[in-house]
């Protein structure tokens, strides 16, 4: 018999299962399939901002040889577009077309596809396209675009204005409390003008697509990195025009997703139209070009907040304006990401009064929508850099001003007046336990005397909250968020007792595959080589509406969890009747069936049962053969991640260069399925974070409008190199909400990141009064800052 | 991302690649290394109706010293970087090498190549023209030698070479006795382009400079630091001098903008570069990043 040591998963350090074939190169991604007389597609690109499309010339591209076919605008009439998911009360819709309709509207906008023998005579094709463009005037700044007269990016909307959104909104349950009061009576009054910078998920894989249309059969079979494949597979039968019943998405390994890969993309319903109309497979692989210029970008915001305090440190009240640089279309979660900055801004502080506008404005620039993170980040760095800003206007110690406002232990579930539900946490705690490993007091007293020598160190913390688990889906409905939040999860023991789970959920680097099939095993009892986990066949594995996987196994470990209790009831049951006894007298415990009480003598493995399940011979009435259970779980509340995270630098004040000293991390995201693979995701989003913070960003030339970090030359990723090493600690506050106690985290490092590396700036270089309002920090933006202010 | 139609010869003399060159004339281009050229093939920046592969011309991959240090245009950046007759004769060399790109790139990248492509950022260009080297430049017609500043006057992406000469070999003279060297480069990670670079070679009798050659890069193009050098030579060792010098570096250097700086912020760092470049010098403790 087995020991429980042997047969609880949950909480252990597993390895990833996924590592052996991606480290062995026996990983399949797109670029690796080509079915039989595959042809391939590349896509004109826009090189202007903002021109009208007068006509395409497509004559001498079809004349050459080896091309196939040249879509343009004209191809498309009967086929749709994906509609965006998230749609605000009062946000003005503008899906993104397939191909741009007569006006292209930021640099590398989809003009024109050629299919032809290969990538190569593809892109020769490409260079026989003649456009006729007009140049139109274009605008690539968010207050440019809302000025009187300027270009307006969509003429039916009327004008660069997508939405204004204010909170308290749609369900701050009547906490809106009283902003112009708080004001009124503020001793002190802060401000702070924030540039949050443009960037993305950059994955080492680009998109990818191969599709397969059988004229036969009429079914098209598509394979793609999305990491919300039966989302996609209804969005894309919607836009062709045909049954979903006739399309199947295939998902192989993802080199990267980011939530980028959350989104529908033109490429999707091109290589499927063409492929439609060639009755070949169409590959389509993204260039690193295109990856820039065409995948999604994120995060870039202007935010002004104003946080009113009383001299003993309190906050008052926080109002703000958020302009969110929606680029030239809205994609498909709208303006998403800038709602949540609105709705998590308050972060962990008991900020009864707040006012928040969030406006979307249309730019000639790359659509700005699903990035990890979704709007958190960038609302941390404006909460952030706003109680430093409050600390040293105040006199007080910026550990000390976030204590003195943090929500207490014993004050959940929260409401906010940001419109969530903080379901858990121990805010104080982990800050205090952040201070102790970073040595605060030590680092405060190190910081004067290396200022002496000339040394300029900082410290900044940053504190956080990761709302994740979206989310019910009635609070989905009442956002206007046009899908559900459950994860489905099926799970069936073979007659040998073994378990086969069926998700829905995408593997892209997270660890879904090894972490459900550690909840599985621990819920069975059972050893984890005993579990197999399937997935990324949208013919096989369950719906799913979200698939913002890295935040989500929390919902799909539950779902995993119910439907194994179901199977173990059957096993009970079943099992009962073998032993010959009442089924309440029987359990299921140690991977075994036993009569209580009588478990060395009446007791059957899961095996025995499962074999019997099969055959079926003495089943109780009304039992059905087999042993399998599907459950699909929607969440009863979002739950909270949070944390603190401590960023010591020194500054070299000649060249405006920042050397890290240490970086420590204190996150609590509930009960760990997987240490192992949480300090992984830790690592992971904090180098996202940091790159952002430093490194990263999209920069658009305002004469022309152009893409400058157009290679990763000009757009720099962060190596090892560039980042610190991460002192990570944990807390664990379950959440009461889901079974397990479980709460998302794959997103979590990189929400604090940003403001604690300006904050270490900013404290840095206190003794000049510098202001780090920026991201990323570059070294000429901070000697430029460090020059200004005399230093 | 795929280059246009090209015709591909690897001929495997000097003599074979002229010929070749004199042939095809402004629609060849020469592949060395590949690092810059392929990336602009498949950008289809570089359009070349022919490309002449000299990966296979072994005689121009050699290192010599007797006498003034020689080597060949195909040497790569990692043999030039690990050579000991490289690192004695001007272990400016070595130090430079060693912040370009990354291993991969030095195991294929070459210094022919480097000087050829001529990109302002690359390290190899200045660093030549500090040593006062000369390349020299085979054609149909002949050879001929070629100062630095000469090949490089105030060019991008370019050099004074013509369309049917081969860059073949490059010639530095011996270091002065008592010379030392300071190379600092500040890039916003380790192996990108140097926002601004200085290479500084001094010589001083003591305590007074005698001879100082300096050279930036990281500008619109490489170039020798004439007011910096002015400033040194005769001045006694020390911050007065260096300070002097750097102010006289950012003068003369021919700054630009770009997605990662300013041109303020390049020719400040020129200024700080060339002091840390020459504190290095001074203190014979060679240089890096920052």
């Amino acid at each position: 018999m087995t020991t429980t040591q042997e047969t609880r998963w949950i909480g252990v350090s597993a390895p990833r299962r996924e590592d052996a074939p991606l480290i062995r190169g026996r990983g399949r991604y797109i670029a690796d399939i080509e079915p039989a007389g595959t042809v391939h597609m590349a896509i004109l690109r826009s090189p202007y901002a903002h021109a009208r499309i007068n006509g395409i010339d497509t004559a001498a591209a079809e004349a050459l040889d080896g091309v196939y076919c040249v879509l343009t605008a004209a191809d498309l009439e009967g086929i749709g577009d994906f509609p965006t998911i998230w749609r605000l009360p009062g946000q003005k819709e503008s899906n993104t077309p397939a191909l741009a309709p007569g006006k292209a509207r930021y640099v590398g906008e989809p003009v024109a596809a050629v299919v032809a023998d290969s990538r190569y005579m593809a892109e020769d094709a490409l260079d026989l396209l003649d456009v006729d463009y007009e140049i139109l005037d274009h605008v690539v700044d968010v207050e440019a675009a809302l000025a009187d007269g300027a270009p307006v990016i969509n003429e039916d909307l009327g004008d660069n204005t997508i939405i204004e959104y204010t909170f308290p909104g749609i369900n701050a349950l009547g906490v809106a409390g009283d902003i112009d009061g708080a004001f009124e009576e503020a001793d002190e009054i802060v401000s702070g003008r924030f540039k949050v910078g443009r960037y993305s998920g950059v994955a080492l894989e680009t998109r990818g697509l191969v599709a397969e249309w059988d004229d036969l059969r009429q079914t098209l079979t598509l394979h793609s990195g999305s990491q919300v494949a039966s989302l996609l597979r209804t969005e894309l039968a919607a836009a062709l025009g045909i049954p979903e019943t006739s399309v199947r998405i295939l998902t192989p390994n993802i080199g990267g997703a980011f939530g980028n890969q959350w989104d529908r993309y033109p490429e999707d319903i091109l290589v499927s139209l063409a492929s439609m109309k060639l009755g070949r497979p169409v590959k389509w692989i993204e260039d690193r070009r295109e990856a820039l210029q065409a995948t999604v970008h994120g995060r870039e915001q202007l935010q002004e907040w104003q946080l009113a305090a009383s001299s003993d440190g309190t906050v008052l009240g926080l109002k703000g304006r958020v302009l969110s640089d929606q680029g030239a279309h809205l994609h498909s979660v709208g303006i998403g990401p800038a709602w949540v900055t609105g709705a998590a801004a308050v972060n962990q502080y008991k900020i009864a009064n707040y006012h928040c506008d969030v406006v979307g404005v249309a730019t000639n620039k790359t659509p700005n929508s699903t990035f990890r993170g979704f709007g958190g980040p960038e609302a941390m760095f404006g909460i952030e850099r706003m109680m430093d800003k409050t600390a040293r206007r105040l006199g007080i110690d910026p550990a000390e001003l976030r204590r003195r406002n943090m929500i207490q232990a014993d004050e959940f579930p929260y409401f906010s007046p940001g419109g969530a539900v903080y379901d858990s946490g121990n805010y104080p705690a982990a800050l205090a336990k952040a201070l102790e490993a970073v040595e605060y007091d030590k680092v405060r007293e190190e910081q004067q005397s290396l200022r002496e020598q000339g040394v300029y160190r900082g410290i900044g913390i940053a504190s956080y909250i990761h709302v994740s688990g979206f989310g019910p889906s009635a609070i989905l409905g009442i956002l206007d968020y046009y899908t559900g939040g459950y994860e489905g999860s099926t799970v069936k023991i073979d007659p040998h007792g073994r378990a086969t789970l069926y998700t829905g959920m995408i593997p892209m680097g997270q660890g879904t595959e090894t972490t459900l099939a550690q909840v599985a095993a621990d819920q069975l009892e059972i050893d984890i080589a005993n579990v197999r986990v399937v997935w990324g066949d949208t013919d096989q594995t369950p719906y799913t509406g979200f698939g913002s996987a890295g935040s989500r196994s929390n919902v799909a470990a539950v779902a995993v969890i119910k439907a194994i209790e179901e199977i173990k009831a059957k096993a009970v049951r079943i099992g009962a009747g073998l032993l010959e006894a009442d089924p309440d007298d029987v359990a299921y415990a140690d991977g075994r069936i036993s009569v209580k009480g009588a478990e060395e003598m009446r007791s059957l493995t899961l095996a025995d049962v499962a074999q019997q399940a099969y055959w079926a011979h003495k089943l109780p009435e009304g039992e059905q053969p087999t042993l399998e259970a599907t459950y699909v779980y929607d969440p009863a509340n979002f739950t909270t991640a949070c944390g603190t995270h401590v960023a010591v630098v020194d500054v070299d004040i000649d060249t405006g260069k920042i050397d890290w000293v240490k970086y420590v991390v204190v996150d609590d995201a509930g009960t760990i399925i997987n240490p192992l693979l949480v300090e992984g995701q830790i690592q992971g989003a904090l180098s996202n974070g940091l790159g952002g913070a430093m490194l990263e960003e999209f920069v658009y030339d305002e004469e022309t409008g152009q893409l400058l970090s157009s290679t990763l030359m000009d757009y720099l990723v962060p190596s090892f190199t560039d980042l610190p090493d991460f002192e990570i600690h944990h807390l664990v506050t379950p959440s009461p909400h889901t079974e397990g106690g479980f709460k998302g985290m794959g997103e979590a490092g990189c929400f604090p990141a940003a403001p604690a590396l300006a904050n270490a700036v900013a404290d840095a270089l206190s003794h000049l009064g510098v202001e780090v309002d920026q991201t990323p920090v570059t070294p000429s933006r901070l000697w430029s800052l460090i020059d200004q202010a005399g230093g | 991302m795929k280059p246009a139609v090209f015709d591909y010869s690897a001929p495997e003399s000097i003599a074979e690649t002229v010929d070749l060159l004199a042939e095809h004339g402004s629609g060849a281009k020469v592949l060395a290394g590949g690092q810059s050229l392929v990336p602009m093939l498949n950008f289809r920046l570089a359009r070349p109706a022919h490309l002449i592969d000299v990966n296979g011309v072994d005689e121009l991959s050699y290192i010599s010293a007797n006498g003034a240090l020689r080597i060949g245009s195909m040497t790569r950046l990692t043999a030039l970087g690990e050579s000991g007759d490289v690192a004695r004769a001007h272990p400016i060399i070595p130090a430079a090498v060693a912040q370009i790109g990354h291993r991969a790139i030095r195991n294929r990248g070459t210094i022919g190549g480097s000087l050829a492509h001529n990109d302002p950022a690359a390290e190899l260009p200045a660093v030549l023209m500090a040593l006062d080297a000369e390349v020299t430049a085979r054609s149909a017609d002949g050879e001929r030698v070629v100062g630095m500043q000469e090949l490089i006057e105030d060019r991008l992406f370019e050099t004074t070479l013509g369309d049917t000469e081969l860059l073949t070999e490059i010639r530095i003279p011996a270091a002065a006795a008592g010379s030392s060297f300071g190379f600092r480069e500040f890039a916003r990670r380790h192996g990108d382009f140097a926002l601004a670079g200085v290479a500084a070679v001094i010589t001083t009798d003591g305590s007074t400079i005698t001879q100082a050659a300096l050279a930036a890069f990281g500008g619109t193009h490489a170039t020798r630091l004439p007011t910096a050098e002015a400033a040194l030579v005769g001045a006694e060792t020390g911050d007065a001098a260096f300070a002097a010098a750097g102010a006289g570096a950012a003068a003369d250097f021919p700054s630009t903008s770009d997605v990662h700086g300013t041109a303020d912020y390049r020719s400040h760092l020129i200024n700080v570069l060339t002091v840390r470049a020459l504190q290095d010098a001074a203190g014979n403790s060679g240089g890096g990043n920052g």
